[in-house]
């Protein structure tokens, strides 16, 4: 069942958002990249630590909220949540904080993801951990690990040979969406690959990691931390920044689903949950696709930007491949998307540094600010339970 | 690519790398070599000298090698793992030895590949011989070289369990594939792999097939599930071809299918012999056939085969 | 040394230390040197000698007939059947040409499964 007019619509904002430097070898621990990331969004939203009484992250994050806590003096904590499905609980993150905020179970509550995923444990080599899960979880990888697919980029590939059988979609068409990330990324000077934009003819020329996908389809592999003060819109109005009102915020999960591989349910073709978020977030907000001036589209792999786009509603089925062509995604197109360079060109902190690149939208402090005053949109992992937000700015 | 292909490929690319032994010439291993061959010959350590038919031995990849990259051997090794030719025997070893080596020589061998004959039928199996040519210097000298051939072939089916040795045998280590966490509720499925059996999860309330299990039927709510054996024929509803990273126990790249079968339900499965014939073959629809993978006494995987309508490919 | 002349015979006794430790000294771990199950799940009776150690022992069976002045020059083999654990393994060999220093000889290393080893070895006598 999706909820209906949600109560929850226009009640909190993101106030602060705060990250540390994105590289390949951070050169110190997780926890202290965390600690790190959320003093500096806390500063950014001109609240004490000592007002922190909420704390969340999500399921692979190493630090728990009551290490964090106490690294930042935040005394009592009255809420703390730990959100799982990795980086599709990115932004029911913010959903938790704002249901927190606007239900009194907290005032001010910080949402944090810290990882030192490029020097230390690095998501896209084969788990062993995963596979041997005394876990629901764990049953569930042994129809796949043992039989040799075991990389994310593997369990996508799977479901975008099919999205390309079907829809007739290229592996062109998916380095469009890497092309556009990389333009992005190489005006932001925090993103890793700054300055270096890519061709769609270096995409070709990028080597296979699991056919269809190219090595220029995955994101990139990073160190980093980005945090998120999220309190009531009426606070967050007399604050530092203008507030980014969270106008929607919803979680997904699809039927038959499983974490990377929900093979067995329907045509493989496109993001069930990701429809279920889409739908809350419509319903919540009020808005519509069109109203969307842009959007920050989970990219961990390019094929599942293009499902995505037809699950939102942002075109038919099977049509991504030509709504995003010459240039639609691209700063000054209809939809610019990743407008910080996305995890491709930006770096990969589990979808937490595209939540900060909508506020900063909302704001209009984006080095690749898009015009206009309509709502901006973002959304967490794919092909998994997700969720997704709404952010505008105070009307 | 094929065979064949493969293999003009890493010939034409001639000399690979030059590769250094690890050690300099060194009396520990010579002595060791001498003792474990029974070797009682004063000559090597009178003279300070290596017995020549060690000189392979200094530049030996070793227990974990460093890398074989450019190693033309290791290179069609590779290729012919991928076509299923798994298991090597040494056929041939013709060396010559320019002069003997003394202590504290440091050496290094280049090798590129004369030849790949095959498939042929041999005793062993099916198989490919290659031959390589290699030659050892010291710094500039040629000291050694040696005509090298050997059988890369395709063990014939799964082995009878190990009779019981009179000695107490030592236990088998792992092979290193990931293993399937099994639950109670999926036991069943993996029985009958190592029996040889496609099992589907059927409800024995409604009849609805079921995969992958699990305790309950979602169609029904029965907690009924019970199984059927499936036919084992399918065809391919999609699939990767893996290349990056390295997976437990696969020679890379390999081909993984989701296979929709017969009976309806979806399951995922490596493609056998893929390399074998180019993973062109493999394309969404071509039909297939279960085959299994017996790993080790504890675990039997479902794997899949194109199966070629005519019969013989 | 003249054409036609016999080597006195060589038996070793081929056991599973004997195989295990002359692929370790020979720097050869392919699994089927020193592990019988997989040597066994790779279609092999046993664990077997690998061809490193079938050329020291064609080495030694004939520089301990012709003494340690002899340089060895040159060694050729083919294998035949395999050579598993718990064999015994006999050398014989012949001369076969004699020319100034240089000495060939034909090798042959039979186990109860047939002819292992079929070889040719060229030494040069120093004097």
């Amino acid at each position: 069942m999706i909820s209906g007019k949600a109560v929850i619509s226009g009640q909190a904002a993101i106030a602060g958002i705060g990250a540390t430097e994105f590289s390949k070898d951070s050169g110190r621990s997780e926890l202290r990249l965390a600690v790190e990331a959320v003093r500096a969004a806390l500063d950014d939203a001109g609240i004490a630590p000592s007002e922190v009484d909420g704390l969340v992250t999500f399921s692979m994050d190493t630090n728990s909220e009551i290490a964090v806590a106490r690294e930042i003096g935040a005394g009592e904590l009255s809420f703390f949540s730990h959100v799982g499905y990795g980086g599709g609980a990115a932004c029911a993150t913010v959903q938790q904080a704002a249901m927190a905020v606007a239900t009194g179970m907290a005032g001010v509550v910080v949402c944090y993801r810290a990882l030192n995923e490029r020097s230390g444990h690095r998501f896209g080599q084969v788990s062993r951990a995963a596979a041997s899960m005394p876990t629901s979880s764990g049953v569930d990888n042994g129809w796949t690990y043992p039989m040799g697919l075991g990389t994310p980029a593997a369990t996508v590939a799977m479901a975008a040979r099919r999205y390309q059988h079907v829809y007739g979609a290229s592996s062109e068409d998916f380095g469009q969406v890497a092309v556009a990330d990389r333009r992005h990324a190489a005006t932001n000077p925090n993103a890793w690959f700054y300055q270096r934009p890519i061709t769609l003819a270096e995409h070709q020329a990028s080597r296979w990691i699991a056919e269809p996908l190219r090595l220029l389809d995955c994101c990139q592999e990073s160190d980093g931390a980005v945090a998120l003060v999220v309190t009531s819109a009426e606070r967050a109005s007399g604050l530092r920044q203008p507030p980014a009102v969270i106008r929607a915020a919803a979680q997904g999960s699809g039927s038959d689903q499983f974490v990377m591989t929900s093979y067995y349910r329907d045509g493989l073709t496109g993001l069930p949950e990701m429809g279920v978020v889409g739908r809350q977030l419509w319903r919540q907000s009020g808005f519509a696709p069109a109203d969307v001036r842009t959007a920050v589209l989970y990219d961990h792999f390019t094929p599942y930007v293009l499902m995505q786009l037809e699950e939102l509603g942002f075109c038919p089925r099977g049509e991504a491949r030509h709504f995003i062509a010459g240039g639609a995604i691209q700063l000054g197109g209809r939809l610019p998307l990743n407008t910080h360079g996305g995890q491709l060109g930006e770096a990969y902190i589990h979808g937490m540094n595209g939540i900060a690149e909508a506020v900063r939208q909302v704001r209009g402090s984006s080095v690749n600010q898009v015009p206009g005053d309509g709502p901006v949109l973002v959304t967490a992992g794919t092909g998994v339970p997700t969720s997704g937000l709404i952010l505008s700015e105070v009307r | 690519m094929n065979i064949t292909e493969a293999a003009a490929r890493i010939a034409e690319a001639g000399d690979g790398s030059p590769r250094r032994g690890r050690d300099p010439v060194n009396l520990p291993m010579i002595r060791n070599w001498l003792e474990a061959l029974g070797d009682t010959n004063p000559r090597y350590e009178a003279g300070s000298l290596a017995p020549p038919a060690m000189v392979q031995v200094w530049t030996m990849h070793g227990l974990h090698p460093a890398s074989t990259a450019g190693d033309p051997l290791s290179a069609m090794s590779v290729v012919l793992d991928e076509a299923g030719f798994t298991s090597v025997v040494a056929t041939n070893s013709e060396q010559a030895y320019h002069r003997e080596l003394r202590l504290g020589e440091q050496v290094e061998v280049r090798s590129r590949q004369r030849d790949a004959a095959g498939p042929k039928r041999t005793a062993l199996g099916e198989g490919w011989f290659v031959t390589t040519e290699s030659t050892w210097y010291v710094g500039t000298e040629a000291v050694a070289t040696m005509l090298f051939r050997i059988l890369k072939y395709r063990p014939p089916g799964p082995p009878e369990p190990l009779p019981s040795p009179p000695a107490a045998p030592p236990a088998a280590p792992p092979v290193d594939v990931l293993r399937p966490v099994v639950s109670r509720d999926t036991a069943f499925f993996w029985d009958g792999t190592a029996a040889g059996e496609l099992r589907i999860q059927r409800c024995g309330e409604c009849g609805a097939l079921r995969h992958p299990p699990g305790p309950a039927c979602p169609e029904c709510g029965a907690l009924k599930p019970e199984y059927v054996v499936a036919a084992g024929t399918g065809e391919v509803y999609s699939y990767v071809v893996h290349h990056h990273p390295p997976v437990p126990g696969r020679a890379l790249p390999f081909v993984v299918a989701l296979v929709e079968l017969t009976e309806g339900v979806r399951m995922v499965g490596e493609i056998l012999g893929a390399r074998e014939f180019g993973v062109g073959e493999v394309s969404i629809g071509a039909p297939v056939r279960v085959e299994f993978v017996r790993v080790d006494g504890e675990l039997t995987l479902p794997a899949w085969r194109l199966a070629d309508p005519e019969g013989e490919r | 040394m003249n054409p036609g002349d016999t080597l006195p015979e060589l038996t070793v006794e081929v056991s599973p230390t004997f195989i295990v430790s002359t692929a370790i000294a020979t720097r050869d771990f392919q699994d089927v040197h020193h592990d019988r199950d997989r040597a066994v799940q790779r279609g092999s009776k046993d664990i077997f000698l690998n061809i490193l150690a079938t050329t020291g022992l064609v080495q030694r069976y004939v520089t301990g007939w012709a003494g340690e002045r002899a340089v060895v020059r040159r060694i050729a083999i083919r294998l035949g059947v395999p050579c598993y654990a718990y064999e015994t393994l006999t050398f014989s060999g012949t001369v076969t040409e004699v020319a100034d220093s240089a000495c060939v000889i034909e090798v042959t290393g039979r186990n109860s499964l047939g002819d292992h080893v079929t070889g040719t070895v060229v030494i040069e006598v120093q004097s």
